[in-house]
């Protein structure tokens, strides 16, 4: 899932100072699951903006609405008529969806979010980094454990010397991916592939080759 | 000439007295579907209770809180009641009696009656009940809610018959209906007649017969009532003038002080002085001087110590240690004079008030005396009947129970306990009649129709007089989608009255309803039965608290209780607009029960049960079973305390549906009423039970404060140890010259602020039993108040008599304790003397008394999420009325976990517990309130985050659409989550933390809450 | 100037604060008018918005009172609602309104007097702070002031 984490409020009020109808647009898939933004964050979203907004002597209208997907053009069209009685989208969906909604619609769009990255619920509440969207997997042979994503300096071939206690040297609260490596491929009997050497990667189908696309020739119309 | 009816079928508990013991008895049960028949001879249930205008500690309207339990609907055809109904013969034996029973025409069809007061408006000298302050008047409505709801006329009374007849406009009223005889069947029978008042009229130096501003407590009681004589005006009926200065005078009738007056404590005037010592000061004027003459003041009930010191602190009321000897008017003098004399200064005082009250306490009525001689019951000589020492409802006659104060004055929560403990062993004796069920599911509607309001302001009177329920009617009317508002003044809810709402509500084709009155937590449950009656959806209601939350709290700001008031009506008009009808869940019921604690209590709990059927887990977390008791003896009236715990650990153990598990604590728990899951941990091991109810009977703790060198000076113990020493050492005994008691040790204080109750007595009884082995010790009781309720204040008396010493002390001068070589010596002040006394005692007994275990009752409160006192205790869901339910459905407290009591009284609780958890587990289905929350599929993304919240592992994404109970088989349904209504607990925790806002609960959706914020702050941003 | 009469809301859960406040009213014991019950059947019910929602609406302080910790009849609802209590006072204070004006008490079933006081202290502590920085001052009041 894509994590997200709502922008400070006095940057969202300085977008929409100058707008006096905005609409506050949520999306029901991962920012939802990550409390970021769904139906419930915007509500307290809108909430707080018109409290703001109201402190400063302005009074602001703020139209909620939440998506199934912003990312996808036919959900995006369904808020088209919302969208024209506002004079400006605060969309609370990640990055994808702000600029579906901006590559869709004439008006000013902004992020409500700052998208963080593709991770997964370590438990309630709490979200951690787990991909990195290389495009180049190796997870199978890294036991299962990412190194491009959850080491620091993303080392191939085991951690670095600052590796210490299992414990990460740039965020002592994070484990070393390569000490995780090691636990799990232990644990799973194949030590031997931790020998193995892993080739320097190519960066290319990471985001080193500008931005990807994907295209399914059978889907593709 | 007679009707004659036919012989009524058997198996059948018959119910004398139609008082609150009556109906609690009669209620407990009807739910436990056995047949009863509740005969009362007034024309109306209620009793005397029905006649108090507030009860203590509470200080409640009375006829609120006694109207819920007589409405005649809902019990499912097990309860037959019969007003003006005498029982006039009785003979067979248990198992299998015939009663004969006459009841008396009531001259009104009550088919026929409309309750319209037009034979009341023809005849204006009708009023209502107030005894010995106004005539009775031909049409007599005892008190404005009375059950069944109709007016009864005394024919004797009547000179014109055909008069009376025609004013009817219905023609309901009968002159010449007759007396109906018949004769019922029945196994057992509960005696709950109650008891009368002294009457006071021969003592004529308190001059109740002569001086009309002396009046009895229950008469004073009756001119604070709203319903009362004066209409809730408090005026001296000598002169009409509000009084500036009124006195009580304890023990009237009660403790052997009058010519006339019963030997024992009447346990409940000082309480019932108190109340109406407050009242006075609270609801009439706060200048009134209320002074209360006592000579203990014994309250001694569950935080009714905390309710004493309000009164002094709070309230004012004075206390004074005097027995006043006159109550006189000299010629011409417009005031009493009551003329006392104090402890420490021995000379006449006398003091000038404007009434005088006197506590008059309780005495054998003569029917009902005579009623229990045709049965063959043993009788004290006072007339009460005997009962057993470790059984206060059973009589010497098997099947034959009483309850109340037929068996000696006693207090609601104590009438309360022994009616459930009556029927739970009158029921044992018949079986359940199988009818159909009592409480229907909520009906739902096939439309949602647009709304159509009818809202009720029910006041009750003075009580909440602040509020200007005309105004608030009349503001009700303009909101959009009112469709009617009424007042109902002095009701909020009998049989009567809910009848009257209902063809108002219906005439007006009512669709959802509002109700104005006292808080949803008492009466919101009577309510909702009436909407199903109604053919309404229960869950289409709201309360709008305005008693306990608007007029009781903001009583001295009329503006603004009365604008909050509106605020909270607009509040649940928004609610109940936004409300949704909704589906109730029936749930199998689990017939097994837990009991927690297998101390005396606990086993005596369990017995019961199991004897009616129940499998019962006992749960003890010692090795043995018993006990607190195995430290006792005897009791004071002799009971062989030994005894019986041996006799109840062997019947327990080996009763085969008894499983009793030792060294064994309660670790977890989930489920409802009729569907609990307990996990325990049996001597280490882990085991899951299922039950359907659940009996707390944990105990307490013998208190050991550090005071009075315990702990310290071996010839220092409390009266637990100094029971054993009198029992087992008695050669030492022999030789002792003084023992000296001090009772109040590590109660009644700071600490401790309530009075542990069994101390005083059992103070007594141990120095009863030295002076049994050593006639020649003397004994020093030093006391704060002798507390020997009841009976017991019998062996208090002969205590006196043969010379033990008692001795009033004053907290601000306790007395001292010092060791001298082999004796203590105690050094107390004597009032009398006005100085020091010094005795070397042999031995000093301290009353220490009993704390709640508060450690294992917060571990035990945790696990099932149940309440406790300040103090410690468990607390009951309502002090006066369900004195062993708790807040939990399905839960039920026994003994001294629930407050400290002696053995007999533990028992009768113990008794009663188990009959209110048949209420429980003799129904095969329950009937689940609609309080889950739901999920709404289209807007769930799945996240997990409800099924991570929520604390009893409720929802589920479903999987696939095998076995998850659900309807949830359409596309969307897959993979979303579901909430099982069987086993949500409503606490709205994933509601409020759904990201998509996909759930909401029940009763409490966001739409609803929303609205009531919008009406809360409508006019505030504005 | 007429005197400032704070209005807080006070979301109580049924059992124990909502019932402490209905024995706060058995006792007669007083506390401001302006403090309105709202009854869930337990603060883990209370949502942020909820909360936001009371100030947006104009309320001066809210009051989330439910059980003492380890007594809430659902376990832990009041120990959740504590944390929401917190996030909330956060949003509050970037949004520019003081975080005290949120509070989290708990009481017991039998603490009327406990309701009482706790009524009358948040009472007075809004007082002291002055009514809400967002309460009239939208445009229709705004003007008008």
């Amino acid at each position: 899932m894509i994590t997200a984490e709502r922008k400070p409020l006095e940057e969202l009020l300085g977008y929409i100072a100058p707008y006096g109808r905005i609409l506050l647009l949520g999306c029901n898939e991962c920012v939802t699951v990550c409390a970021a933004g769904g139906r419930k964050e915007v509500g307290l979203l809108a909430s707080a903006l018109k409290m703001a907004a109201r402190k400063s002597g302005k009074d602001v209208e703020i139209v909620e609405h939440t998506l199934e997907r912003q990312c996808d053009p036919e959900y995006v069209e369904e808020v088209a008529g919302l969208v024209g009685q506002a004079d400006a989208v605060v969309s609370m969906a990640c990055g994808c969806g702000v600029q579906q909604m901006a590559m869709r619609y004439a008006k000013p769009v902004f992020p409500a979010l700052n998208t963080r990255f593709m991770g997964g619920s370590e438990r309630q509440g709490v979200w951690d980094e787990r991909c990195a969207g290389c495009g180049n997997c190796l997870l199978g042979v890294t036991g299962g454990i990412c190194p491009i994503a959850r080491c620091a300096k993303r080392l191939m071939n085991g951690p670095c010397g600052g590796s210490a206690n299992g414990v990460c040297e740039i965020t002592p609260d994070v484990p070393c991916a390569w000490h995780l490596i090691w636990e799990r491929l232990e644990a799973l009997g194949q030590t031997q592939q931790y020998m193995e050497i892993i080739p320097a990667k190519d960066w290319k189908t990471a985001q080193g080759g500008g931005p990807r696309k994907i295209i399914r020739e059978d889907l593709a119309e | 000439m007679q009707n004659k009816t036919k012989l009524q079928s058997n198996g059948t508990v018959l119910v004398v007295g139609g008082g609150l013991g009556g109906i609690r008895a009669a209620l407990d049960l009807a739910e436990a579907r056995k047949d009863v028949i509740l005969v009362d001879k007034a024309p109306c249930i209620g009793g005397l209770m029905a006649q108090l205008d507030r009860t203590f500690p509470t200080n409640n309207c009375d006829l609120c809180t006694v109207a819920p339990f007589t409405a005649k609907e809902g019990r499912g055809g097990h309860l037959d009641m019969r007003g003006l109904t005498t029982v006039t013969a009785v003979s067979g034996k248990e198992g299998n009696f015939t009663a004969s029973l006459m009841t008396a025409p009531r001259f009104i069809n009550v088919e026929k009656c409309t309750a319209c007061g037009e034979c009341l408006r023809q005849f204006p000298q009708c009023v209502s009940f107030a005894p010995g302050l106004d005539p009775r008047a031909p049409t007599c409505m005892r008190y404005p809610k009375a059950t069944p709801y109709a007016y009864v006329i005394d024919m004797a009374k009547c000179g014109d018959k055909e008069a009376l007849r025609k004013c009817c406009p219905v023609g309901a009223i009968e002159p010449d209906a007759l007396p109906k005889a018949e004769q019922v069947q029945c196994g057992s029978i509960i005696m709950a007649a109650g008891a009368d008042l002294f009457d006071p009229s021969h003592l004529d130096y308190f001059g109740y017969a002569a001086q009309p501003d002396v009046v009895t407590s229950l008469e004073y009681e009756r001119m604070l009532s709203a319903s009362g004589p004066t209409g809730g005006k408090l005026l001296r009926p000598s002169n009409g003038q509000p009084p500036k200065r009124v006195a009580w005078i304890q023990c009237v009738g009660s403790r052997g002080l009058q010519k006339g007056a019963a030997s024992y404590c009447s346990s409940a005037c000082c309480m019932f002085a108190l109340k109406e010592a407050i009242v006075t000061r609270e609801r009439f004027d706060q200048g009134i001087e209320t002074t209360i003459f006592y000579m203990d003041m014994r309250t001694f009930g569950k935080d009714y110590e905390k309710y004493l010191t309000r009164a002094k602190e709070q309230y004012g009321v004075r206390l004074v240690h005097a027995r006043p000897h006159d109550v006189l008017r000299p010629e011409g003098v417009d005031k009493l004079q009551v003329i006392y004399t104090l402890d420490e200064a021995p000379k006449h005082i006398t003091e000038e008030f404007d009434m005088v009250v006197l506590s008059t306490g309780f005495k054998m009525n003569a029917d009902v005396k005579k009623l229990a001689e045709d049965l063959g019951v043993e009788l004290y000589a006072d007339g009460f009947p005997k009962t057993d020492c470790f059984n206060a409802v059973a009589t010497s006659v098997p099947g034959v129970y009483v309850c109340g104060t037929i068996q000696g004055g006693k207090d609601i929560p104590e009438t309360m306990t022994q009616a459930s403990a009556a029927s739970c062993l009158a029921g044992g004796k018949v079986a359940i009649t199988p009818r159909p069920r009592a409480e229907a599911p909520a009906i739902m509607p096939e439309t949602v129709e647009a709304p159509k309001v009818g809202v009720l302001v029910t006041m009750c009177g003075q009580d909440t007089s602040v509020i200007d329920s005309k105004a608030l009617v009349e503001y009700a009317e303009k909101i959009p989608h009112v469709v009617c508002a009424a007042v109902f003044d002095t009701s909020c809810g009998c049989a009567v009255t809910l009848e009257s709402l209902k063809s108002t509500l219906m005439a007006k084709g009512c669709n959802r309803v509002v109700i104005a009155g006292s808080s949803p937590r008492y009466e919101l449950g009577k309510y909702q039965a009436l909407l199903g009656q109604m053919g309404i959806n229960k869950y289409l209601i709201e309360v709008a608290n305005i008693r306990e939350q608007v007029a009781w709290v903001h009583g001295d700001q009329p503006q603004e209780a009365n604008a909050k008031a509106r605020q909270m009506l607009a509040v649940a008009l928004a609610n109940v607009i936004a409300a949704k009808p909704l589906a109730d869940h029936v749930v199998a019921t689990n017939k097994n029960a837990l009991v927690v604690g297998g101390g005396v209590t606990g086993m005596t709990a369990a017995l019961e049960l199991a004897d009616q059927g129940a499998q019962v887990y006992l749960v003890e977390k010692s090795t043995e079973l018993g006990g607190v008791a195995r430290n006792l003896v005897k009791t004071i009236e002799g009971g062989d305390v030994r005894a019986l715990l041996a006799g109840l650990a062997e019947k327990t153990t080996k009763h085969p549906n008894i499983k009793v598990f030792t060294k064994t604590q309660v670790v977890d728990h989930s489920g409802q009423a009729g569907l609990f899951r307990t996990g325990l941990s049996v001597d280490g091991a882990y085991k899951e039970i299922e039950h359907g109810a659940a009996i707390l009977a944990t105990g307490a703790t013998p208190n050991q404060p550090k005071a009075f060198l315990l702990g310290e000076n071996s010839r220092v113990c409390n009266q637990l140890d100094l029971q054993k020493v009198v029992s087992e050492r008695l050669q030492e005994v022999k030789k002792w010259n003084n023992v000296v008691m001090i009772q109040c040790v590590g109660s009644r204080d700071a600490d401790n602020p309530n009075c542990s109750r069994l101390c005083c007595q059992s103070s007594i009884k141990n120095a009863l039993a030295i002076l049994k082995e050593n006639p020649n010790v003397r004994i020093f009781v030093l006391y704060r108040d002798l507390r020997t309720y009841g009976r017991f204040e019998e062996y208090y008396q002969k205590a006196r008599d043969l010379g033990v010493i008692f001795v009033r002390y004053k907290t601000d001068n306790p007395p001292q304790v010092e060791a001298a070589g082999n004796f203590v010596n105690v050094t107390y002040t004597d009032a009398i003397m006005g100085r020091q006394v010094v005795v070397s005692a042999d031995c000093v007994g301290l009353s220490t008394g009993f704390v709640a275990s508060r450690e294992s009752n917060q571990a035990l409160a945790k696990v099932f999420g149940l309440p406790l006192t300040e103090d410690g205790y468990f607390a009951e869901m309502h002090v006066k009325l369900r004195p062993v339910d708790m807040d939990k459905a399905g839960f039920f407290v026994a003994g001294t976990a629930h407050s400290p009591k002696v053995i007999f009284e533990n028992l009768t609780q113990a008794r009663a517990a188990a009959s209110r958890a048949l209420t429980v587990l003799a129904n095969d289905t329950l009937v689940r309130e609609a309080n889950f929350a739901h999920v709404d599929r289209n807007r769930c993304a799945a996240c997990l985050i409800c099924v991570r919240v929520c604390p009893f592992d409720v929802p589920r994404i479903t999987v696939d659409d095998q076995g998850l109970g659900c309807s949830c088989t359409d596309d969307k349904g897959l993979g979303r989550s579901y909430i099982d209504p069987a086993k949500c607990h409503g606490c709205g925790t994933c509601a409020a933390e759904c990201p998509a806002k996909a759930i909401q609960l029940n009763q409490f959706e966001d739409a609803q809450i929303l609205a009531s914020l919008d009406q809360l702050l409508a006019k505030v941003n504005v | 100037m007429e005197q400032f009469e704070p209005v807080i809301v006070a979301f109580c859960c049924h059992y124990c604060a909502y019932t402490a406040a209905d024995t706060a009213g058995s006792q007669r014991l007083s506390y401001p008018a302006g403090v309105k019950i709202v009854r869930v059947p337990c603060t883990g019910k209370v949502d942020a918005k909820h909360l936001l929602t009371a100030f947006e609406k104009g309320a001066d302080g809210v009051l989330v009172a439910g059980c003492l910790v380890g007594d809430c009849h659902f376990k832990d609802g009041n120990v959740k609602a504590a944390r929401r209590v917190e996030f909330t006072k956060k949003y509050l204070q970037e949004i520019g309104i003081e975080a005290e004006r949120l509070e989290m008490a708990g009481m017991s079933a039998g603490q009327g007097k406990e309701f009482a006081e706790t009524a009358t202290a948040i009472t007075e502590k809004i007082r002291a702070l002055g009514p809400s920085p967002v309460k009239g001052k939208n445009s229709c009041c705004g003007k008008a002031a």
